[in-house]
């Protein structure tokens, strides 16, 4: 961090130790396969073996003979009202009815005694099916003829995107060298370690309960309560621990329907927890993608022109799709790099697999791997330097793209610029050790992308008689550190320690929650409304403390627990003295709010592409250095080095914890990590063996750097952050691959059978 | 049929009758009430079940609760003593090797058990030791650095 | 494909003896599955591929747990050994490298601290990355019954994936080593997509003697796993390497012919490859390792 831009912060801008660690590292943080209410009753769920088939008829009648079972439900047990995340997508029903669309699609469940019942009870459920031909590939769904997965539509398209700014045509007369290449991307799993688990409790009011692991709360909570046609009052959600969401949280799940419909059957609480090989087969993937992108450039590296076109296989069901496929241009491919033509066609396609939708990074990985790997070529067709050419077309602050986004502070060709120091990139070239290479790339990272529907912040601060703060926001702890660095936000606002605000499990009874936990979005949408909200606490007690200081109330200052004119910091009163004053002198609680939102943002046009999408813009770039064993083609990453604009990171090491995280998140995807499907539509993978995530072994040395911006739209010149490097790794290995042995991959994963095939042809 | 069996755990005698079928993870979770210790995959594959036996981690989804009569068991729960944290864990906390948590009971018992045998691991070890615990938060370099910077026993 | 569930019921029998597993076996034939470490057969029973009536328990049994020298006979290793055991045991590193390094692979620390030498051959999975270690050093094994013992040699145990010689009633109580004649040396090398908890795609182990004073090479075997049904001796690249200088060309030589030894059924170009690179990498390890061994003899 450049020292000299460390402002005179307590605790923001801290490495401090996050506030839930004590009860992780105990094991006395509770997540919702920890939980039971008096009475639980266990759930289990049955699930198609078929990738597309009719179901001609569930009979349960032996099931319900079983001694323990106590409920059995279908999908004829809900409304039949289909959810989803947009009006036009709503695809999606709390289980199958009349037609299973993926392998692993509910079917019916069964609540019972414990669970070794329920699982029995599973197999005495006949279902007769009448198997359908799958649609499998993006060919299938799209040829001719196909067949149709959804009855509703008349074709396996779920949603599609043009946009075309400038004049590509031209813009490819322009250029002195076009290059085109075709990338494609495969299916990965997105792997937390916490399967998906929920208690769900329905009174005799039929009011409703349930404590999940969810990313996302309010997106479960909308989708649940449509779907079961409730009104919202009808249905609370109460939040505990997540074992990781990754965008895999986010939407009310069978498991969440089943549990209540049978809670709602028996009376009794019901507690699903699924089996990791359920989530695996079963449950979201990230798209596979088919990705056509020609560029244009001037000799001397100047981007001209780019043109993609990109198909998404996203499985059974619409999901977040039609935002993924703009997002890869707007957030994937217009940034971080000026251009001045832009054309961009895309297409989400069903498929009778697991449904896709987004996943840590949403679309911009595959974006950025597709456009930084194939300017990278470029680059060195030309013969040109990868980091001056990415210097010189780097987005700088305060401009905008040819789609009308405005880019406020932007420190990407300072980050370069550091990249380019913190790796020795000048006298590399002499000394290059054989079979290693450098691969660098560059990303945008958006700081919470403005959505329809809900989509504003709020906090509020409550300050005890006694001194102690609770802090109510709407912001999940996922493990990403919302509630550190909201902490560290409202501590630095009241000047009260950190460990002295206290926090709650997320309650949709309590807090207004967050539009949910996405597009890096939570320190800087909910950052402003804590922050707000702690404001307003402070201004409340300013006013009662400016007469006992004789200060004027715009000058009182809250710092270490202690209350102070700026003009006179030697005359000081207790902050506890103050508090106690409000309540016992005055009568007055004090009870801050805040709220944010990005309303000066118009909606993005879905439909063009056109306009703002957030308020600050964060810049990533990443070098990785790999090392291939050229007899075996394994690709080992040893060491990853970042450096980015994040505004002013409010916790370094959480920061670079999140980033270094998602290196190795991404770096599967990269090298090893694909969801393969037989040809009747079956996963070939259910567990962690089969499924092959990064362990220890894997994981690089990790430098980092940060170019403070102080972003004026951030609180306290933040910008989101969390899944920058999610964005460059993919590129960054694809790169340093062909630096390390000349062998370029445009199918990922980048498998040491397809190095070999390479290294051998050209022998 | 059910069958007596005593478990020692984190010091406390526990005499209880189990059926043969359970899992030493579902009698530590389910039957003790002990929920630090997770379940991630109930196959082996992921470490977050990781509890020590005879001074040793193992995988608790893999052991029948039967065949762990008269043995000693440490949990997570066990590892703070009477709330002060073990070096361990305030090492976790120190290096930002916690995220969502859900792979850290069993991260700090795969750490225990190598550092309660080897008071100054090399990188080599610690990540040998860890090599079973399977992180998708992707904290393992920090994770690394926190089991590293506990030199010796407690 | 199936989801994994909790595990099924049965009646568990912890066995103190061998007669006693043994007559327990014989008397529910076909209804009973033996408890070793456990890592695969409680896998297996979860996913419901084995539903047994009765799990008889070893781990009572007294003298199934040691390593211990067995006279001419060489080294004798009790079937519930653990991999970890054999990994850690400097005997093991200094005279039987292949099987350390093999042991020291499998799975987790997690799962080397429960999982037994005899469970990974009696499983016989066409991966066991025991096998090969133990194909090369030539082990025998011990398989018991109520009605007595008999020796078998590894090469004759496997007989398909997930099968062997093995009787219903019979149990595996020892592997036997012999010890390496003269100057020699052992080593296993092995390939995953990613470094720790991954199957073997391409397992190889080697053991070897040079004639004294040269680079000759007096006897090698080399064992393979995961490119044939069964864990395989690699006979021809064998008899390439007998009775000739090493040198890295014939090594190279044999390695190819190992590879075509080898039949791989998914990637299996990609497999036979590395059956060239894994064994040229074993045997080179093997023949350094013998070349610097001062003592002369394996022992
Ligand atoms: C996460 C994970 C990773 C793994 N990785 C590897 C790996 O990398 N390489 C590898 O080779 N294996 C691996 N395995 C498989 C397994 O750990 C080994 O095969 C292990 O050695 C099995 O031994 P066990 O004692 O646990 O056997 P058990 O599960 O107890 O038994 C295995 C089978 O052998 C039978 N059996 C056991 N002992 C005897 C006996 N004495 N006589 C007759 N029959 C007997 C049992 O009835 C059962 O059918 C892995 C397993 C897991 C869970
Ligand atoms: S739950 Fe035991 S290893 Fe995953
Ligand atoms: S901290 Fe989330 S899995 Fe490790």
């Amino acid at each position: 961090m450049n020292k000299s831009d460390l402002k005179d912060y307590a605790v923001v801008g801290k490495p401090i130790r996050r506030v839930d660690g004590p009860a992780k590292v105990t094991g006395k943080a509770t997540y919702a396969g920890d939980l039971l209410l008096p009475g639980t009753l266990h759930g289990k769920i049955l699930r198609s073996p078929y990738a597309h088939a009719r179901i001609l008829n569930i009979d349960y009648s032996r099931a319900m003979k079983l001694h323990g079972v106590r409920a059995v439900v279908t999908g004829r047990d809900f409304p039949g009202v289909r959810y989803g995340f947009m009006p036009q997508t709503r695809d999606q029903l709390p289980m199958a009815t009349d037609k299973v669309k993926h392998y692993g699609e509910a079917v019916a469940a069964v609540a019972a005694i414990d669970e070794d019942i329920a699982e029995e009870a599973l197999d005495l459920i006949d279902v007769e099916y009448e198997e359908l031909t799958p649609v499998l590939t993006i060919d299938d769904a799209m040829k001719e003829g196909a067949v149709i997965i959804h009855d509703h539509m008349d074709t396996n398209i779920a949603a599609s995107s043009k946009m075309h700014f400038g004049d590509v045509e031209k813009g490819f007369k322009e250029s002195d060298y076009i290059r085109e290449e075709k990338f494609t991307t495969q299916r990965v799993s997105i792997g937390f370690i916490e399967p998906h688990a929920v208690i769900v409790n329905v009174d005799n009011s039929g009011n409703v309960l349930i404590q999940g692991s969810k990313q996302s709360p309010y997106i479960t909570w909308r989708h649940f309560c449509r779907a079961m046609d409730l009104p919202l009052g009808k249905v609370r959600i109460i939040n505990p621990y997540v074992g990781g969401g990754f965008s895999g949280k986010h939407e009310a799940l069978d498991l969440d329907f089943a549990a209540a419909a049978l809670s709602k059957k028996t009376g009794f609480p019901v507690k699903i927890v699924l089996s990791q090989d359920e989530v695996i087969a079963a449950f979201k993937q990230r798209h596979a993608k088919h990705v056509e992108i020609k560029i244009g450039m001037k000799k001397d590296g100047t981007l001209v022109a780019c043109e993609c076109k990109m198909i998404a296989e996203g499985g059974a069901y619409a999901s977040v799709g039609p935002f993924n496929i703009v997002i890869f241009a707007t957030s994937g491919l217009l940034l971080p790099y000026r251009m001045s033509h832009f054309k961009y066609e895309a297409h989400r396609v069903y498929t009778n697999k697991p449904w896709c939708g987004s996943v840590r990074g949403q679309s911009i990985p595959i974006a950025r791997f597709a456009f930084e790997s194939l300017f990278n070529m470029m680059i060195d067709d030309l013969g040109l330097d990868q980091l001056e050419v990415r210097k010189k077309n780097s987005i700088l602050s305060g401009e905008s793209t040819i789609n009308k986004m405005t880019v406020g502070t932007a420190g990407m060709v300072e980050a370069i610029e550091k990249l380019g120091e913190m790796i020795g990139w000048d006298g590399r070239k002499k000394k290059k050790a054989p079979y290693r290479g450098i691969g660098i790339a560059c990303s945008p990272q958006v700081s919470g992308a403005r959505m329809g529907g809900h989509f504003g912040s709020s906090a509020v601060v409550k300050v005890d008689e006694d001194g102690g703060v609770c802090l109510i926001h709407g912001g999940t702890e996922i493990g990403q550190g919302c509630d550190t660095v909201l902490a560290q936000m409202a501590a630095e606002v009241i000047g009260v320690p950190v460990e002295e605000i206290r926090q709650m499990e997320e309650d949709s009874d309590v807090a207004v929650l967050e539009a949910g936990m996405f597009s890096s979005r939570c320190t800087f949408w909910a950052g402003h409304a804590v922050k707000r909200a702690a404001e307003d606490a402070c201004q409340q007690l300013a006013e009662i403390a400016a007469p006992l200081l004789e200060a004027s109330k715009d000058d009182i200052v809250f710092k270490n627990k202690t209350v102070f004119s700026r003009k006179n910091p030697g005359r000081a009163i207790a902050f506890i003295d103050l508090v106690r004053n409000a309540y016992y002198t005055k009568g007055q609680p004090i009870y801050g709010r805040g709220s944010y939102s990005a309303s000066n943002i118009p909606m993005p046009d879905l439909k063009t592409g056109e306009g703002d999408v957030t308020n600050a813009w964060a810049f990533f770039a990443q070098a990785v250095e790999v090392e291939v064993d050229p007899e075996t083609g394994r690709v080992k990453v040893l060491k990853s080095v970042c450096t980015r604009d994040v505004g002013r990171p409010i916790n370094p090491m959480l920061l670079d914890a999140q980033l270094e995280g998602g290196t190795v998140f991404t770096s599967g995807q990269a090298l090893y990590e694909e969801c393969c499907f037989d040809e009747k539509g079956r996963p070939l993978q259910n567990s962690f063996l089969d499924y092959k995530m990064p362990t220890v072994m894997e994981a690089p040395e990790n430098e980092h750097f940060d170019i403070i911006t102080d972003d004026p739209n951030g609180p306290f010149g933040a910008k989101g952050a969390g899944e920058g490097s999610n964005g460059t790794t993919l590129a960054a290995i694809a790169n340093a691959v062909e630096d390390a042995i000349g062998v370029r991959i445009k199918d990922l994963p980048i498998t040491p059978e397809k190095i070999l095939a390479i290294l051998k042809q050209r022998r | 049929m059910k069958r007596p069996v005593e478990l020692t755990v984190n010091g406390v005698l526990y005499k209880l009758e189990i059926e043969p079928r359970r899992t030493l993870l579902e009698v530590i979770r389910e039957i003790i009430g002990l929920t630090g210790t997770k379940r991630g995959c109930d196959r082996g594959n992921c470490g977050s079940c990781t509890v020590i036996m005879d001074q040793k981690p193992i995988a608790s989804c893999l052991v029948l609760a039967v065949e762990a009569h008269g043995k000693n068991i440490t949990t997570i729960e066990g590892v703070a003593d009477h709330g002060h944290l073990h070096p361990l864990q305030e090492a976790f906390l120190e290096h930002g090797a916690i995220q969502c948590g859900f792979c850290t009971p069993g991260m700090v018992m795969s750490a225990k058990a190598l550092i309660d045998n080897n008071q100054a691991p090399l990188e080599s070890e610690i990540k040998e030791a860890i090599s079973g615990n399977l992180c998708r938060c992707g904290g393992y370099a920090r994770i690394v650095k926190a089991i590293a910077s506990v030199k010796a026993k407690s | 494909m199936t989801y994994i569930r909790r595990l099924p019921s049965f009646e568990y029998v912890s066995a103190s003896t061998v007669k006693e597993a043994c007559a327990v076996l014989s008397n529910n034939k076909g209804k009973v599955k033996i408890l070793a470490g456990g890592t695969d057969l409680l896998v297996q029973m979860k996913e419901r591929k084995v539903v047994p009536e009765y799990v008889i328990g070893l781990k009572q049994i007294s003298g199934l747990n040691k390593i211990e020298e067995n006279g001419k006979a060489g080294l004798r290793i009790g079937t519930l050994v653990t991999h970890h055991e054999i990994a850690r045991s400097p005997q093991m590193q200094e005279n039987f490298t292949c099987l350390a390094k093999a042991c020291e692979k499998i799975g987790t620390p997690q799962v080397r601290n429960l999982g037994t030498i005899g469970g990974n051959l009696c499983n016989a999975g066409p991966s066991a990355d025991s096998a090969p270690a133990l194909l090369a050093l030539g082990a025998v094994l011990t398989l018991q019954t109520g009605r007595g013992e008999r020796q078998v040699p590894l090469e004759k145990f496997f007989t398909g994936p997930f099968s062997t010689i093995l009787e219903e009633d019979e149990l595996l109580t020892f592997i036997t080593i012999p010890h390496l004649k003269g100057k020699s040396g052992s080593a296993y090398h092995y390939l995953t997509k990613r470094t720790a908890v991954d199957e073997t795609l391409v397992g190889a182990a080697a053991a070897l003697s040079l004639k004294a004073g040269d680079d000759v090479c007096e006897d090698v075997k080399i064992g393979l796993c995961s490119v044939a049904p069964t864990p395989i001796r690699a006979l021809k690249a064998e008899s390439k390497l007998k009775g000739k200088k090493l040198t890295d060309g014939l090594i190279e030589e044999a390695s190819r012919i190992a590879s075509g030894e080898s039949r791989p059924r998914s990637w299996a170009e990609y497999r036979r490859d590395m059956v060239a690179v894994m064994v040229k990498r074993a045997v080179t390890e093997a023949w350094h390792r013998a070349a610097a061994n001062k003592k002369g003899s394996g022992k």
